[in-house]
């Protein structure tokens, strides 16, 4: 064991080359562009584990090229399998767990300094000390609440049967991993801080940083989907990976509405799938997509809608670069990049007023916040954004200066490389 | 400060269970209305006096996979969730109430996860034994070796539940510093460290017993020694094999040896995978078996009453006991004043200290229990001082008398804090 230990250390102090091993659902998801960073400025080696390459958003060439991407080879089963029944989500994530321990076993010329695993539902990263023999540091994203929080959020909607028992086990896969990692990292101080106090010390804040470059304030043609949008006419946008409850799809609604009876030339651009991604919509309205049951429920005048599904990350720094306001109504949970994206885009912000949202957004400094379900209020701010958007336009500037300094890929690349190799310092030493 | 009596709710997966004995004293003793909520009952004759006098027991029913008689490792937390499901629908049902405190025990199948479910603000004291190490501890130093990689991801993978009961508002509760230092340290500060106690006055001796003894009818004269072994289970774990080499050694050695064996011969713990469902004392057997059968009394399951008086009538008690959390019947062999040869695991020198209240050697070393045992059997009457310092040792710390009221002080502040 001592030997073993001594050869670790020797392998790791004569390395140039650090190599870091990221499991993630899907690529890129958080870890492509930093992996890519990585690679190109520092030299690193990046290895990548996914069950899926993203389509929200896409990889870029230049990841697919420059990082070695190898996909879980999941059981049929196991793919197909994804709307499972609450108690049975632990047992999925063990069978994830144990390909990515196959996947690894598999391949024994990979010898990782580090492995950084993205824990949304718990790091499937279980099994690889059986394997691995270096440092595991867990991506904390998010610790679910039993109430007032995430899926619990919305008890304005139906009550359904798991909203009571599923928040109370579903932490189940993130406390596992996260008790036998290393170390952790969150990207913002709220999400860290949704976690038990406990764990408080294992996890640093990190933002994953954001492509500043891609989204940046830039003059673009005014035509979105093929529909050409005159100069005076005022474009809100929404976006979002599902259109559900948890993002406050119905919420905007109701906003773009008010908005609509008051202001005749302004177009609403919604970007984002009917898929559901996190909460109970379907059991809530009985039916599949919640988009549709919203749409269903008013009486909207779909004329002045543009709906978008997925759209390439390009598309989407255009259509934000058309928005004269940007509507992001979630629910306190975890902070979609599209709030980022928008904010990094120079655009005017306005968003439920939940604690995650600001820690980003200071209100009237960098954006504008009103109560999630108050829509007369948010409407008043809406429309005086709409009115007079120059006024605002300081807003904007702000929230693009805030993203340069704290948010992007270059403000956030170096402290995380540098967390990494304390990592594996750390687990040298000890 | 006052003890007052509590409305408590117990829930454990089986009556008596570990808790059953907790809430009989609290209800004999306290005052206590305690509603025992279980899957399972065992035979009458381990329930606790005062069954249905103050403790009442509730029965609730499983579904899903909890119904089924096994299920694959991945399927634990699951089936344990069942569990939980199946005791809050119970609640429900009945609308029990009122309740000041609720005593849970998981033993892995989180019964209390939705009880507040059922009602928030009540307290919750869960009983935590034992938090899997993935190679550490229990079977692993042995059978690890030739199980399979899933033995580890199970053992990597069976913690969930407490987990989850952990971070679900409970106040912990283990009964000793190893297991909770078997915890995760993030969690280890939170315990409350209390032995639960036992029954001193039942397995104590009256005085210097030296003559004839009887066990289950058929008495044993005074000269022959009587060598215990006492487990739940005949299992590996309790280290029923290295029981049976000893016990064939000193049986070759000395003709008046009887070995007295408590315990049920099918493995039911989970945690030996190996074994599990089959009759291990076979198994033993087919590779060691009895130098001289009729000299081996196998008793099989056996009630309080009868453990007692097989531990009264030891002249040598065995516990070679792989690491893991020790049995009531060490503690109880103590209380008998046993002199006691165990093997030397972190968790036994809790109990014993070597030299002076029993016997330690390394579980490997089969020559060093030889030896000492007969050394024991050689000069009994040399090493009876262990057995009464043990017995008075349990007196003072580990008999119910002593441990209960702390714990029922505990109980107390607990269940008046929510109330006031």
């Amino acid at each position: 064991m001592v030997q073993k230990a001594e050869a670790r250390v020797l392998r790791r102090l004569n390395k140039i080359i650090m190599h870091v091993l990221f499991i993630h659902d899907a690529f890129p998801a958080q870890f492509g562009r930093l992996a890519l960073e990585l690679t190109k400025r520092y030299g690193w080696k990046c290895s990548f584990l996914v069950e899926d390459l993203s389509r929200c958003p896409t990889p870029t060439p230049e990841m697919l090229q420059q990082l070695e991407i190898q996909k879980l080879p999941l059981s049929e089963d196991l793919r197909k399998n994804r709307e499972i029944p609450w108690a049975q989500v632990y047992g999925r994530y063990l069978e994830s767990c144990r390909a990515v321990y196959e996947a690894v076993r598999a391949r024994q010329h990979w010898r990782p300094d580090l492995v950084v695993a993205h824990g949304g539902r718990g790091a499937p990263t279980l099994f690889l000390p059986e394997v691995l023999d270096c440092p595991i540091l867990n991506y904390c994203e998010y610790y679910f609440a039993p109430s007032r929080r995430d899926i619990s959020y919305r008890v304005d909607l139906p009550l359904v049967d798991p909203s009571q028992f599923y928040p109370r086990c579903i932490n189940a896969m993130t406390l596992v991993s996260l008790v036998d990692c290393h170390a952790g990292y969150s990207p913002t101080r709220w999400q860290r801080e949704t976690f038990p106090k406990r764990f408080w010390p294992k996890i640093e804040v990190h933002f994953d940083g954001i492509d500043t470059e891609l989204y940046r304030p830039h003059p673009v043609t005014r035509v979105v989907a093929g529909k050409t949008i005159p100069t005076d006419t005022r474009v809100v946008t929404f976006v979002a990976r599902g259109l559900e409850s948890m993002r406050g799809f119905d919420q905007f609604m109701k906003l773009a509405d008010r908005i609509g009876r008051e202001l005749h030339d302004v177009i609403f651009v919604v970007v984002g799938g009917e898929e559901i991604y996190y909460g109970w919509d379907k059991l809530h309205t009985g039916q599949p997509s919640f988009k549709k049951w919203v749409l269903s429920q008013g009486e909207y005048d779909l004329e002045r809608f543009i709906f978008l599904d997925y759209v390439e990350p390009s598309v989407l720094s255009d259509i934000l670069c058309l928005s004269d306001l940007h509507i992001y109504l979630t629910v306190p949970f975890v902070l979609s990049w599209s709030l980022f994206n928008a904010l990094a885009c120079g655009r005017v912000v306005l968003a439920s007023e939940v604690d995650p949202v600001l820690e980003v957004i200071e209100p009237d400094k960098n954006g504008l916040v009103a109560p999630m379900f108050d829509t007369d209020v948010l409407s008043e701010k809406a429309l005086q954004v709409l009115k007079k958007p120059e006024e605002f336009r300081p807003l904007g500037e702000a929230a693009r200066a805030l993203m340069e300094t704290h948010y992007s890929i270059d403000a956030c690349l170096s402290p995380l490389k540098d967390y990494f190799e304390r990592c594996i310092q750390s687990d040298l030493r000890g | 400060m006052s003890q007052d009596p509590l409305h408590l709710v117990c829930i454990e997966p089986s009556f008596p269970g570990r808790l059953g004995a907790v809430a009989d004293w609290l209800v004999r003793k306290r005052g206590y209305h305690c509603r025992f909520c279980c899957t399972r009952t065992e035979p009458q004759e381990f329930w606790p006096e005062s069954t249905g006098k103050g403790l009442e027991v509730i029965l609730y029913n499983l579904g899903g996979v909890a119904r089924e008689p096994s299920a694959a490792w991945t399927r634990t937390l699951e089936r344990g969730l069942c569990y939980a499901y199946g005791c809050w629908e119970m609640l429900e049902a009945r609308r029990l109430r009122p309740i000041d405190l609720v005593l849970g025990r998981s033993a892995g199948q989180g019964s209390t996860l939705f009880f507040p479910v059922f009602q928030s603000g009540i307290p919750v004291v869960n009983l935590f034994d034992y938090y899997l190490r993935p190679h550490a501890n229990d079977l692993t130093d042995e059978t690890g070796l030739e199980m399979p990689a899933e033995y580890f991801h199970w053992r990597r993978a069976a913690n969930a539940m407490d987990l989850l009961d952990l971070e679900n508002g409970v106040i912990p509760w283990t009964h000793t510093a190893w297991q909770r230092d078997l915890f995760p340290n993030e969690y280890r500060q939170d315990f409350m460290v209390h032995f639960d106690g036992v029954d001193a006055e039942r397995f104590g001796r009256v005085g210097n017993e030296t003559g004839d003894r009887v066990i289950q009818g058929r008495t044993i004269p005074a000269a022959t020694r009587i060598v215990t072994f006492v487990a739940r289970n005949l299992e590996q774990l309790r280290g029923f094999d290295r029981f049976m080499d000893l016990a064939n050694r000193l049986a070759r050695h000395r003709s008046d040896v009887v070995c007295v064996v408590v315990g049920d011969f099918q493995v039911q713990r989970g945690l030996d995978v190996k074994f599990y469902g089959q009759d291990y004392r076979e198994h033993v057997f087919s590779r060691n078996p009895p130098h001289n059968p009729e000299r081996f009394w196998f008793l099989g399951s056996a009630s309080p009453a009868a453990v007692a008086e097989v531990l009264k009538a030891s002249d040598l008690h065995v516990y070679p006991s792989r690491s893991y959390v020790v049995s009531r019947s060490l503690v109880e062999a103590m209380a008998g004043g046993c002199v006691i040869l165990a093997a030397d695991t972190v968790p036994v020198r809790e109990f014993i200290t070597p030299g002076q209240t029993g016997i330690l050697v390394p579980f490997n070393d089969i020559d060093s229990w030889e030896s000492q045992a007969r050394e024991v059997l050689d000069h009994p009457h040399t090493y009876q001082e262990l057995g009464l310092a043990a017995a008075t040792k349990v007196r003072e710390r580990f008999a119910q008398d002593v441990t209960m009221p702390d714990l029922a002080k505990a109980f107390d502040i607990i269940g008046n804090g929510a109330k006031g």
